[in-house]
């Protein structure tokens, strides 16, 4: 309602697409996804995932992120049938797990997808559009519409099999988007593709989020997930480790570095955690951390400094990267070795 | 239904994207065009402008039409239909199941609202595009050459269109199994090659078999048929010399049925592709035209000479001596024909039935 109501005062294009926005949302109340349980054990009895649950709103980038062989590429699987799963509770699109119905409604870029060498580019987007039940006039549209949204319009009536790979991903992702997905899935979307190709994929997620769309976006390019996931789970060894609002993870290791010249012996400042530590870069400089983002937290610890004569060199607020976050998670908390990612039995 | 279409029409692009379709095609009409060269006439047989005198091939013995019709079905649909075009069908199309589930190309598929029973069964009837399409070229050009060089417009003709991609689907519902289960296009044709392979030496087996079976009843027939004529002419007469090749023919009479009874029921389970093949020629060329042209024998009891001559192999079929071979070849001929279209065809779709459920169930019980 909050959409509906922000479209209302726009005008123009931007008003229109705020209202068809806001339309995909109502039809969605419910979760995107809503994974209360996937279980999948193969043959040998190698569980590749651990009884994982968790939710995807409608509207929101959500990366799943995980080592090679944690269990990613097995689980956006189950939910589109090409994995059967050992046990699946939840929901697509409002509709159980599992079900072919909600499929019409959902995208699908796998990685190393293999579009037929043998269409034009523009066939193999009608290809994936009939598959999907989309009707003959509206496919030809969008598929054009489509094409030439990912750069392919001159390379319409060519065929896939003298494309480049980032060509070629292109035209995946045309063909996952001819049925007007609600939900999209892409696995390693980038892969390939050169830099210029790959903003105009960030681009076009934000957008399509912006349209009330769902990515959900498998990669473990992490500084891609970063710029444009607004949550995260991260998966290893077929368990969900970490999930929540990418903003509030990164907060979680959050604060703020105060760094210090001190005359003689350095000291404990109040509200930093712990003592000081030497500089990396200079030994004559130490850094003080404190646990917050708040910058009146530091102030006591400043005002310390300044009556023992230290020199305050830097105050820097300082996020967890992605990156951090993710060797954090996928790392043993005693050894800080990485773990194992794949399946066990 | 718009599932089906979008993959018929694939399957035909994936189809004829290779050389073979095409060449396959080009061959067909090389074929037709050999076949519009050859003619008959009232002195034999017509190349181009050319005539061959053959005193038993000429139009007293056959009419044109006839003669267009049989070498239709001898060699357009038997020879190149029923095995060069069959084998060229089955190494374009081995490829499609192993293509289908291959990483890459299957996720996308599955992840469609279609449910994999139904691309498992669109994408096998869009592979036998690939033979009804040849066929259906061949017999339309066939129908032209048999109408305009003939003077016989047979419509029948175009039933070769479905009992030869029926012929073929028997073997494709074999590849697309192996395909599906090996991954493999090179394993699936190999392994689809030698169960035709194993489905025609079966059936040459059951056809020699029973036709030896039908010459020995036939045999035993006339043995007895020639034994009341000599006691109508003489109540004293001896007859040693028939009750012992009754005796022996019936022994083997009896090793003969059992040997049948084996090789039908094997057969009666499987595909019978030359059977349903030959149903064509049952359908479109008439069997009255032809026998006329074997010469009848006498039914008197064959001289000593005659028989000497049969049991050395000539003038007899199938190891029968007593019996005329007019008679083996017409009994052996309504065996065959007795073995209805409902039996031949209905018995073969339910192997294929199996083979198909097989497929489905693989397919739809396996995480890609």
């Amino acid at each position: 309602m909050r959409r509906r109501g922000a479209g209302a005062s726009a005008s123009g294009p931007a008003r229109f697409v705020a209202l068809r926005a806001a339309r995909r949302l109502d039809r969605v109340s419910e979760a995107a996804i809503d994974i209360a349980c996937i279980r999948k054990t193969y043959k040998g009895r190698v569980t590749a995932l651990h009884e994982v649950s968790f939710r995807v709103e409608p509207g929101e980038i959500f990366g799943l992120l995980g080592p090679n062989g944690a269990g990613k590429s097995t689980l956006v699987k189950i939910l589109l049938t090409v994995v059967r799963p050992t046990e699946a509770r939840g929901s697509l699109l409002g509709r159980p797990i599992g079900e072919k119905g909600a499929l019409a409604r959902v995208g699908y870029l796998p990685e190393q997808h293999r579009l037929a060498p043998y269409l034009t580019a523009r066939q193999a987007v009608e290809f994936s559009g009939a598959l999907s039940g989309v009707r003959r006039g509206e496919r030809r549209r969008r598929t054009d519409a489509l094409l030439d949204l990912v750069g392919l319009g001159a390379w319409k009536d060519r065929r896939v099999g003298m494309f480049s790979k980032g060509m070629r991903q292109r035209a995946g992702l045309a063909a996952a988007l001819v049925n007007d997905p609600q939900i999209l899935f892409l696995d390693e979307p980038t892969d390939g593709v050169d830099p210029v190709g790959r903003k105009e994929i960030r681009d076009l997620l934000v957008r399509m989020r912006s349209e009330g769309r769902t990515v959900f976006l498998n990669s473990h390019l992490l500084s891609e997930a970063e710029q444009v996931c607004d949550r995260v789970a991260i998966l290893l060894q077929g368990r969900v480790v970490k999930q929540g609002a990418l903003a509030e993870l990164q907060r979680e290791g959050a604060g703020q570095e105060l760094v210090v010249r001190w005359p003689s012996e350095p000291r404990e400042l109040p509200g930093c955690a712990g003592p000081p530590r030497v500089h990396a870069d200079d030994p004559t400089l130490h850094v003080h951390e404190i646990a917050s983002l708040d910058p009146s937290d530091a102030q006591p610890a400043i005002d310390a400094a300044r009556a023992a004569d230290a020199v305050i060199v830097s105050l820097v607020s300082r996020r967890e990267r992605l990156e951090d976050l993710f060797i954090k998670a996928v790392s043993d908390p005693v050894t800080g070795r990485p773990l194992p990612p794949g399946a066990s039995r | 239904m718009m599932a089906l279409l979008a993959i018929l029409v694939d399957t035909y692009r994936e189809l004829s994207s290779k050389r073979l379709f095409w060449l396959s095609m080009a061959l067909s009409g090389f074929l037709v065009l050999c076949f519009a060269a050859v003619g008959i006439n009232e002195r034999g047989l017509v190349l181009l402008t050319w005539t061959i005198e053959i005193p038993l091939l000429n139009t007293s013995v056959l009419e044109p039409g006839e003669f267009y019709k049989l070498t239709f079905y001898t060699l357009g649909v038997r020879v190149w239909l029923a095995w060069l075009a069959c084998l060229l069908a089955l190494v374009s199309s081995a490829g499609l199941f192993p293509e289908l589930v291959s990483s890459g190309t299957v996720e996308t598929l599955l992840a469609r609202p279609i449910t994999r029973w139904r691309l498992y069964l669109f994408k096998f009837v869009g592979g036998l595009l690939f033979t009804a399409l040849q066929v259906a070229v061949f017999c339309a050009a066939s129908f032209l050459v048999i109408g305009v060089r003939g003077g016989a417009w047979e419509p029948g003709i175009f039933l070769a269109v479905p009992m030869v991609t029926l012929f073929y689907s028997y073997l494709f519902a074999a590849c697309a199994l192996l395909g599906t289960l090996t991954r493999s296009a090179i394993a699936a044709l190999l392994l689809t090659v030698l169960f035709w392979g194993f489905l025609f030496t079966l059936n040459t087996s059951e056809t020699i078999v029973n036709s030896f079976r039908v010459a020995k009843v036939e045999e035993v027939a006339a043995i007895d048929r020639f034994v009341d004529r000599r006691r109508q002419k003489d109540p004293n007469v001896d007859i040693s010399d028939l009750e012992t090749e009754r005796s022996l023919a019936e022994e083997a009479l009896g090793s003969l049925r059992t040997a049948h009874r084996i090789l039908f029921t094997t057969k009666t389970v499987l595909p019978k592709p030359e059977e349903t093949v030959a149903l064509v020629e049952r359908w479109i060329v008439d069997a009255a035209n032809l026998r006329s042209v074997a010469p009848e024998d006498g039914d008197d009891e064959p001289s000593q000479d005659t028989l000497a001559k049969r049991r050395r192999g000539r003038g007899s079929s199938f190891g029968s001596v007593r019996a005329r071979e007019s008679d083996v070849l017409e009994a052996v001929r309504r065996e065959r024909d007795a073995r209805s279209a409902t039996w031949i065809v209905g018995t073969s779709l339910a192997f294929e039935g199996v083979l198909l459920l097989l497929g489905c169930v693989s397919f739809s019980k396996r995480d890609f």
